[in-house]
């Protein structure tokens, strides 16, 4: 029952709208709605996780979602240039470039998730102030090394040629990469339910999410469940910057800090340390700002604020929280 | 100055420390740092009296955010818009709503405070309800959410580019408006002080190291934490008026962007939470470096000419900004000045 | 002393500022049950808490079976043998029974099935509701959930911290049983208010008083001293 009513809210939300808009349109929408979801979603698991195990605010996510989009970006850049496989109508090797892509962009996520858990988080568990302060920081330097080695501008990013544009299907026009994007993150989603609740690992972190101290005392070495989790959910950072890089075909250096905050608002929404909070709160966020984007363009983020403070108001862990 | 013959130990230790207060260095050194501010228009230099008086306001910014987390033990990210709401407040009576005379300034900054107090105390209320975490992250998207609105608020606001007000009378003038806004940066200070070392202030702390205690010995901590919050969001919008009328710009980027956040909280972390005037060290060391650090651009060049990365390097500075940030919080966990205290105190 | 299991040698710890221990030394004898005994905040169990590790002792040294433990990690400590009941359980309630058996069960040898049959045969509650989420059992059952955790492993001592906390009676009678079925093979480190629960398990106690251990002996001796439990333990 406690699951049911929030999932309710997410399909109530998502009809709503079709008093409003005609079907076709609408349909367009959700698709977006849905897909700019999904990649709030790859940001805000693996940040919600990291919260809920280490209780740790990791403010520097939004660098590694830079640092992923740029690195895939360098992958896909590359490869088109010197073997044209973006500009080339093949599915196979679209497909190829995009796990390429894909690979280097969570490769460079997991190894600076790593580094940063290692020399900036560990020496300040347990201090909040100071994680965030830290964090920051950590942000801004990796920011500024993205201007140095890249360039300060936006730059565009070729999409594989596949990819791109539409299907038409009955007059609805249905764009291509979003559903790519949807079904990237069921997968992701899937993968993650797997892991958390069929094998050991999975086990052990979700007993650590609610006692750590406990599985401590119960003979598990938290700290590299910690370093495992902050690399896990770093990859999943980078992969989310390179889906989105792709979404809007352009980078900037200032990238993850933007969605930063929606991922940050629908970790809150969803419950601290919850996965499958943050995905509905993806959802509802995604969903709620293309709707709402279209009927009133400029109150598009002031919707999301309400709803955060609406659901707070009744829910005051989130929607899937445990009270932390 | 003898304390009444039946005094209680928190009256008497206070009318002790009055009695005390002349002959403290601290004193004699605030008095010190205010006749230096007033004499600093004595040199011919822009960029010093610019950096001056950037430095007394952040310096008191930081003081009123200092107030509520090193004090009350309440940790905001909003801080900032309320600085933001205070220059708009002042910017938009004097461009929009009226025009460039005493009334209308006075008005629009009443408005601000107006807003920031109710704000303040509506934000306060939220936190009753979620835990500490939380309510941080939800005023660091208040906050984000103000700039958006500024930006947005195109007809209104300026939007991007903001609004170029002009101000009255002797705030027209670079001088008179440096001394008019060192004598509120003053008397800020002292307000602040008192606030501290009043009863209110001692709940306050009570409250902070101890919140369940202070509640069963009977404070509605909930009040309290109100009023101070409310008393640093005021004093955060005044400056930010300040501000305004000494930049003559107001746009979103500088007034309601996430930096001056993170200006304020670097600043207090050199400063040290707790310590009232450590803002001013921790003001006077960024601002300073914020100041000096892009003329090492040219280093770069200089040192190794012909190599496009050295001078990428040397153009970022931001970069070392972002390492220092780090590097100042991992080795002075208390501030400077706390680190300072505590090596003081232990010599003793 | 091989008769020794676990020793602790005049350990300070201090809590943030406060000096909660200010010397406790004691020694655990092996296959026996010591009980510590103390008014409430005497620091029975920071006592406990600094032995597996998650105070460090700013002084003193904490030693199973003659080897230090102070200044190891909690996780390292405890696979060297030790199982931590604390106080208030600590069972995963989002987690099922089976889940939080499993969780704690540290490393699969010959001895492992055999074990959690026996602790299916101490806590036929727990094999009943196998399946359940931990969250919705009763007090005494998490309880019961939490000692087993414990038993698992080829745990050598048994740290336990107010067990019959919270439980009514009948219950309390029913742990009783347990405990005293699993004492045949177990060394355990008892903090008990409950005096009468003590007495029906310990063989020596050890009395705790503002941080310090200020008597110790056999359990019968304190049973038989009205002076001594009026003084430290109010009864």
């Amino acid at each position: 029952m406690r699951r049911a009513a929030p999932a309710a809210l997410v399909v109530g939300l998502a009809l709503l709208p079709l008093a409003a808009i005609e079907p076709r349109v609408y349909l367009t929408l959700t698709i977006a709605g849905l897909a700019m979801g999904m990649l709030i979603f790859l940001v805000a698991a693996g940040l919600t996780l990291i919260f809920g195990l280490m209780d740790v605010l990791n403010f520097a996510h939004g660098a590694l979602f830079s640092w992923g989009a740029y690195a895939g970006f360098t992958v896909l850049v590359l490869l088109n240039e010197r073997l044209g496989w973006a500009e080339a109508p093949s599915l196979g090797l679209n497909a190829l470039l995009l796990l390429a892509a894909v690979a280097a962009a969570m490769a460079v996520g997991l190894v600076l998730g790593v580094v940063l858990e290692r020399v900036i988080v560990r020496p300040v568990y347990g201090r909040h102030m100071f994680q965030i302060l830290i964090t920051l920081g950590a942000t801004i330097v990796l920011e500024e090394l993205i201007r140095i080695g890249w360039g300060p501008n936006d730059q565009v990013l070729p999409v594989p040629f596949t990819f791109q544009g539409s299907w038409d299907l009955a007059d609805v026009i249905v764009l291509r990469f979003p559903v790519v994007a949807i079904v990237l993150g069921l997968v992701v989603y899937g993968a993650i339910a797997l892991v958390l609740r069929r094998t050991r690992v999975g086990l052990i972190v979700r007993a650590g999410v609610e006692n750590g101290e406990m599985i401590q005392v119960l003979g598990h070495d938290i700290h590299r469940y910690f370093t495992g989790v902050f690399a896990a959910g770093s990859a999943l950072a980078g992969l989310g910057g390179l889906m989105w890089a792709i979404f809007s075909q352009s980078v900037r250096p200032a990238m993850g800090g933007e969605q930063l905050i929606f991922a940050f608002i629908v970790v809150i929404i969803g419950g601290l340390g919850s996965v499958s909070g943050s995905l509905l709160g993806a959802l509802i966020v995604g969903l709620s700002y293309n709707y709402v984007a279209f009927l009133l363009p400029k109150a598009a983020i002031g919707v999301n604020m309400a709803l955060m403070v609406v659901i707070l108001l009744l829910r005051p862990a989130g929607l899937f929280g445990s009270g932390k | 100055m003898s304390a009444p013959a039946r005094a209680t130990p928190v009256a008497a230790a206070r009318a002790a420390a009055r009695a005390r207060r002349w002959r403290r260095p601290t004193l004699w050194g605030r008095l010190a740092l205010l006749a230096a501010l007033a004499a600093v228009p004595l040199v011919p230099s822009f960029q010093l009296l610019d950096l001056a008086l950037k430095i007394a306001v952040f310096a008191a910014l930081v003081a009123s955010y200092d107030v509520l987390i090193g004090y009350t033990g309440i940790v905001s990210f909003g801080h900032a818009m309320f600085f933001g709401f205070g220059a708009y407040g002042a910017a938009l009576a004097v461009a929009r709503f009226g025009g460039p005379t005493w009334g209308d300034l006075g008005l629009g900054l009443a408005a601000a405070v107006g807003v920031s107090a109710l704000i303040s105390v509506a934000i306060g209320a939220f936190s009753l309800r979620v835990k500490a975490i939380f309510f941080a992250m939800i005023t660091l998207a208040f906050a984000e959410f103000a700039l958006i609105l500024a930006v947005q608020l195109g007809p209104l606001t300026g939007g991007e580019d903001g609004l170029s007000p002009r101000f009255p009378g002797a705030l027209g003038h670079r001088l008179g408006a440096y001394y008019a806004i060192c004598a509120v940066v003053t008397v800020l200070f002292a307000a602040m002080s008192r606030f501290v070392a009043s009863p209110l202030g001692r709940v306050l702390q009570a409250i902070r190291d101890n919140e369940l205690r202070a509640e069963a010995l009977g404070f509605r901590t909930f009040v309290y934490q109100s009023a101070a919050s409310c008393f640093a969001s005021v004093v955060a919008t005044v400056l930010g008026g300040c501000y305004a009328v000494w930049v003559g710009y107001v746009n979103p980027e500088s007034t309601l962007g996430i930096h001056i956040m993170l200006d304020i909280l670097l600043m207090v972390i050199i400063g040290g939470i707790g310590t009232l005037w450590g803002g001013i060290i921790g003001a006077g060391f960024l601002l300073t470096a914020q100041a000096f650090l892009p003329n090492l651009r040219g280093l770069g060049a200089a040192l190794l000419p012909g190599s496009d990365l050295a001078v990428r390097l040397t153009e970022r500075w931001p970069l070392y900004f972002g390492i220092l940030f780090i590097l100042v919080v991992f080795f002075f966990p208390k501030g400077v000045v706390g680190s300072l205290r505590e090596t003081l105190a232990r010599r003793r | 002393m091989a008769e020794t299991l676990l020793e602790l040698d005049d350990v300070h710890t201090f809590i943030g500022q406060h000096h909660i221990l200010q010397g406790v030394t004691l020694a655990v004898r092996r296959d026996a049950v010591t009980v510590l005994l103390g008014r409430n905040g005497a620091g029975k169990t920071t006592t406990l808490r600094t032995i597996v590790g998650l105070l460090r002792p700013a002084r003193g040294s904490v030693r199973l079976e003659g080897r230090p433990i102070h200044g190891l990690r909690p996780h390292a400590i405890v696979r060297r043998g030790i199982g931590f009941v604390p106080e208030g359980q600590g069972i995963f309630a989002t987690l099922t029974v089976d889940e939080n058996l499993r969780v704690a069960r540290l490393g699969s040898d010959a001895g492992a099935p055999a074990r959690l049959a026996r602790v299916f045969e101490l806590f036929p509650d727990l094999a009943r509701f196998r399946a359940a989420r931990a969250g919705t059992l009763s007090g005494g059952q998490k309880q019961m959930l939490s000692i087993a955790r414990a038993l698992v492993n080829p745990n050598r001592l048994l740290l336990v911290d107010e067990p019959s906390k919270g439980l009514a009676p009948i219950v309390i009678e029913h742990l009783v049983e347990a405990l005293r079925a699993m004492k045949a093979h177990a060394t355990v480190l008892l903090v008990e208010q409950n005096f009468a629960m003590a007495q029906a398990l310990a063989d020596d106690f050890y009395l705790i008083d503002d941080g310090r251990t200020v008597h110790h002996g056999p359990m019968a001796a304190l049973v038989a001293d009205d002076a001594l439990k009026k003084r430290y333990l109010g009864i």
